[in-house]
């Protein structure tokens, strides 16, 4: 027998427990939400096999590199004093986890396409019961009806897809059953149509 | 409400899709209900559960086998509760300092209880749940709302278990007080 729960309480607690029904929306929003953190984050092979298409990249920059890593380990385990001989790979590897090797770039790897603006994952969810098939276009996909179609959520929930656009200002609309675009409801209306019909604007900030 | 079949958990974090999708669909309508009552706005609410759950997916490597479930995700879900309302507390300060009344700032979105006591009685349990210290709600939900038992609790806050019983029958203190004086007033 709780003692804490006295009628008063009981009462609360019932007023409080009332489960919301089940959303296939929200759902599928939290669905498309995963997806997009997972395509955001480059796994720890990505980022070697981008280190390692860069120009700069060679077996003995790479053996440098790891060399130097072990040295810098074994000088923060104290194997090895405050010699000078050490003060380049030190700096050489700053930023750098001591004792690990440089898979997460930092000063001493360039930077994987700095000079690029990298895109963002979106999720979009368009609700359309009666659709068969739904297709994103816009302007980060060249308005191509076959690069982004629309998976659906269960028989009759509501679509969904994740689009890379870069920061930035974007167009776009869904094209319902290959025929009829129509703009997200969900999102502003662009008022600059450049290509006859409805749509959307999207907003797109840098990570 | 029972668990989740545990073999779920450990599907998806083998990186089965599906079996991620039974998680969410399982549990977001009850860890909606959390975060409703902990927060006070629907917003805010879906917020803290999609943030949770993306979290989840993120950190499945650092589930245990052996481990439950249900205390791991709400502890993820109490920690972005918490999150959250620090920022709308740092928010709300803002519009108070702007002299911008704060009742209508916060009334943007009331919650919708569905009315098995009446309206009434359901709304003025959300006011003086709000008017707790949110330590003393979070526990006072996971122990009274959710039943959970004070062990997973305190796997779920990091707070001991003395510490957690003190937090429980303080809001319910605060509860039954300021419950009975709106009863009286309403002349119920």
């Amino acid at each position: 027998m709780d003692l804490e729960r006295d009628e008063t309480i009981e009462r609360v607690a019932q007023a409080l427990a009332v489960v919301p029904p089940r959303d296939a929306q929200a759902v599928s929003r939290v669905m498309a939400a995963v997806r997009a953190h997972k395509a955001q984050r480059p796994s720890r092979l990505t980022l070697v096999m981008e280190w390692m298409r860069q120009p700069a990249f060679s077996v003995a920059s790479a053996g440098a590199l790891a060399a130097a890593a072990l040295v810098l380990g074994f000088f923060s385990r104290g194997a090895f004093g405050n010699a000078g001989s050490d003060q380049s790979a030190r700096s050489t590897l700053e930023g750098q986890p001591t004792g690990e090797f440089p898979i997460v770039t930092g000063g001493v790897l360039p930077a994987s396409n700095s000079h690029e603006v990298r895109a963002v994952p979106v999720p979009l969810v368009f609700d359309a019961r009666n659709a068969k098939s739904v297709v994103v276009v816009g302007d980060f996909n060249g308005w191509d009806d076959t690069k982004t179609p629309m998976v659906r959520y269960g028989t009759d929930g509501p679509w969904t897809a994740t689009v890379l656009a870069k920061p930035g200002r974007h167009v776009y609309a869904f094209l319902v059953d290959g025929t009829t675009l129509v703009a997200d409801p969900r999102a502003p209306r662009a008022k600059d149509l450049d290509f006859g019909g409805d749509a959307s604007v999207l907003m797109v900030t840098p990570p | 409400m029972t668990e989740i079949d545990p073999s779920v958990p450990l599907r998806a974090q083998r990186g089965d899709e599906q079996a991620f999708l039974e998680i969410v669909e399982f549990y977001y309508p009850r860890c909606l209900r959390f975060a409703r009552n902990m927060m006070g706005n629907e917003q805010d609410a879906e917020e803290a559960v999609q943030d949770a759950f993306v979290r989840v997916h993120d950190s499945f490597h650092r589930f245990r086998e052996d481990a439950r479930f249900d205390p791991w995700l709400f502890r993820i879900l109490a920690n972005r509760c918490r999150t959250l309302l620090g920022r709308a507390k740092r928010h709300r300060e803002l519009i108070e300092y702007g002299e911008v009344q704060l009742a209508i700032a916060s009334a943007a979105s009331p919650i919708e209880i569905e009315e098995e006591f009446g309206a009434d009685w359901a709304e003025e349990v959300r006011l003086v749940l709000e008017t707790l210290p949110p330590e003393q709600r979070e526990a006072f939900l996971l122990r009274h709302v959710e039943d959970l038992s004070y062990e997973d609790i305190a796997v779920i806050t990091g707070a001991g278990l003395s510490a957690l019983r003190m937090r429980v029958k303080r809001a319910c203190d605060t509860l039954r007080i300021r419950l009975t004086e709106v009863e009286k007033r309403n002349g119920s």
